[in-house]
């Protein structure tokens, strides 16, 4: 299956690119995350803070993704000070 | 009704949005680009979003104010792309019969908003540097990593 993977907020740094396409065949978010991981090992320092979304859905790692769907990486978000 | 948008915001249009014969309290709240951050000479920001989402969560924003306080109107509209010095970056207006909960409900919603909405800010500094600014996790499903 295929999908596309959006990068957000500092993530495009790490990865060099908003967005990317992934062929995968598993289809959860987790095969997704080490994916990436693999072609890019400093993603993984950030995966601990980083919230998955499909849909505008925030899910778990443990979601499916239909054929075709847009995966996005939620990094922290930008709380600025008080 | 918009959440996000490129161009420069309009605190007038705002009012003129939220006007209510029964308000006797309005309360905005501007977010602005500052000068420095951190001992550093800042000369802009950069700000991204997750548009779909952050219209979303910004909508849910604006309801849950609504419920939770003795409120009247909450409006929330944050601005996109490349800020200069002093822009708005965000406004939250919000009215009231009366000040004291317009006041707190106003409060609500920007500090709701600062740890919620996937919006991101890269800091660009007078030397020619820019930054990620360091942000809070947004609550998401916990994954035993």
């Amino acid at each position: 299956m295929h999908i596309t993977v959006e990068f957000y907020g500092v993530l495009r740094q790490v990865m060099g690119t908003q967005d990317m396409a992934l062929e995968l065949f598993d289809s959860t978010v987790h095969e997704a995350l080490q994916h990436l991981c693999q072609q890019q090992s400093q993603l993984s320092i950030h995966l601990p803070r980083v919230a998955c979304a499909v849909d505008d859905e925030i899910v778990s790692r443990e979601h499916r993704m239909p054929d075709g769907a847009t995966l996005a990486l939620i990094p922290p978000v930008s709380g600025g000070s008080t | 009704m918009n959440h996000l948008q490129s161009e420069p915001l309009n605190i007038a249009a705002l009012l003129d949005e939220t006007n209510d014969p029964a308000s006797g309290a309005l309360v905005v709240f501007g977010g602005t680009v500052r000068n420095e951050n951190e001992g550093r000479a800042v000369s802009g920001i950069d700000y991204t979003a997750h548009a779909s989402l952050a219209e979303k969560t910004l909508a849910e924003i604006e309801q849950d104010t609504l419920r939770r306080f003795d409120i009247l109107q909450c409006r929330i509209v944050h601005r996109t792309g490349d800020l200069s010095l002093q822009e708005f970056s965000v406004l939250v207006v919000v009215r009231a019969a009366h000040r004291a909960e317009a006041f707190d409900a106003a409060r609500h919603a920007i500090d709701t908003l600062k740890q919620r909405t996937p919006i991101w800010k890269r800091e660009r500094y007078t030397d020619g540097d820019s930054h990620y600014l360091e942000g809070v996790p947004i609550p998401h499903i916990q994954h035993p990593e």
